[in-house]
């Protein structure tokens, strides 16, 4: 109400004094919009469009965007893989062992794919014993031909005869005996 | 769906929830909320676990307890014959193993005896405690400080000397 009479004051004032220029006329400037500082219509929706000065995170971010995607890259595969393998097949389940039954090496396992590895990536348990049984064997072959030659040396040498133990020397027949031939010169 | 566990090893105590009669005509909160929990929770969860049986049952798998022969001993090898040595530590380490299970199985019913009777557990759960104490006592004089990097013979030597304290 206030602002009214106000308004119709300014517009009287403003007409009185440039009465010639465009749109001062009383009804134009009355229904013109006049920004008034002290009734300004306040509304805290987005608010001041604020630029906050902060060093930059792009290279953050893009690091932790490739992060994500090169292990979703695989990782969701796989989680898809074996989330299907644990439906659709499942665990096995444990039971005596029936009579005259020889279980393959890879029946010794739970999960399908556990059992998938054991029967085409590995070798069985007992041929990896058979491994090692084999290598000890043959280590052990090793060690004792060590000591017997160990021994025979040692024998060669007490004894001083065998064939090993000789000196190698040259030929008796690649001797020059020319300077003998004349001792005084 | 799956077994359930031992009853024999652990008893369950007699429920001792009273006869219910019912005095008013007012619900009962305690029914509601069960009923709410069955139909919220238990049904989905039972019948999604249905269907994935009814999906595995076409592709039913099997697996065995495997079953080693028993090898000569440590004390029965020749000296320098290195493959039985390597046999016998085989079999020393699966002997270790099975005895580490067995502590544990041990240690378990202990435990779920002092869960049952609560306070009282130093009174009813002899039994188990006997046991436990008799198991570990023996578990430790066998493979007591044998460390990280035991080994068949090194339990051996230990036997050795625990024969010797025991005769002198």
């Amino acid at each position: 109400m206030v602002g009214m009479s106000v308004l119709r004051s300014a517009a009287a004032i403003a007409a009185r004094l440039s009465p010639l220029k465009l749109g001062n006329n009383a009804p134009n400037l009355l229904t013109r919009a006049i920004p008034r500082t002290d009734k300004v219509a306040v509304r805290w929706g987005h608010g001041k469009k604020m630029f906050i000065v902060k060093p930059t995170d792009y290279y953050d971010r893009r690091f932790l965007r490739l992060l994500q995607y090169y292990i979703l890259l695989t990782g969701i595969p796989v989680a898809v893989f074996v989330t299907c393998v644990n439906v659709f097949i499942g665990e096995a389940e444990l039971v005596e062992i029936p009579e005259g039954h020889e279980p393959d090496h890879w029946e010794y396992y739970k999960h399908p794919i556990t059992r998938w590895i054991a029967r085409n990536l590995c070798d069985s348990p007992v041929k990896e014993y058979e491994k090692m049984m084999a290598a000890i064997q043959n280590e052990k072959e090793k060690a004792d031909a060590r000591l017997t030659q160990q021994e025979v040396r040692r024998q060669m040498k007490q004894r001083g005869d065998g064939p090993w133990y000789h000196v190698p020397t040259v030929d008796k027949g690649l001797i020059d005996y020319s300077p003998k031939a004349s001792p005084d010169n | 769906m799956p077994t359930d566990h031992d009853k024999g090893a652990y008893p369950e105590p007699p429920r001792q929830t009273p006869v219910a009669e019912k005095q008013t005509a007012l619900p009962n909160p305690a029914v509601i909320l069960s009923k709410l929990f069955y139909y919220s929770v238990d049904l989905p969860v039972t019948t999604f676990r249905d269907v994935v049986d009814s999906i595995r049952s076409k592709n039913k798998l099997v697996y065995y307890h495997q079953k080693f022969r028993r090898v000569p001993d440590l004390t029965e090898c020749q000296e320098g014959d290195y493959t039985c040595y390597y046999e016998a530590e085989m079999q020393w380490r699966r002997d270790y193993k099975v005895d580490q299970e067995i502590v544990k199985v041990v240690q378990e019913r202990l435990r779920a005896c002092q869960q049952r009777e609560g306070h009282s557990y130093l009174q009813n759960c002899t039994k188990e405690l006997q046991e436990f104490t008799e198991v570990t006592k023996n578990f430790q004089a066998r493979y007591g400080d044998l460390g990280a990097y035991a080994s068949a013979r090194k339990c051996l030597m230990k036997q050795k000397e625990r024969m010797a304290a025991q005769t002198a």
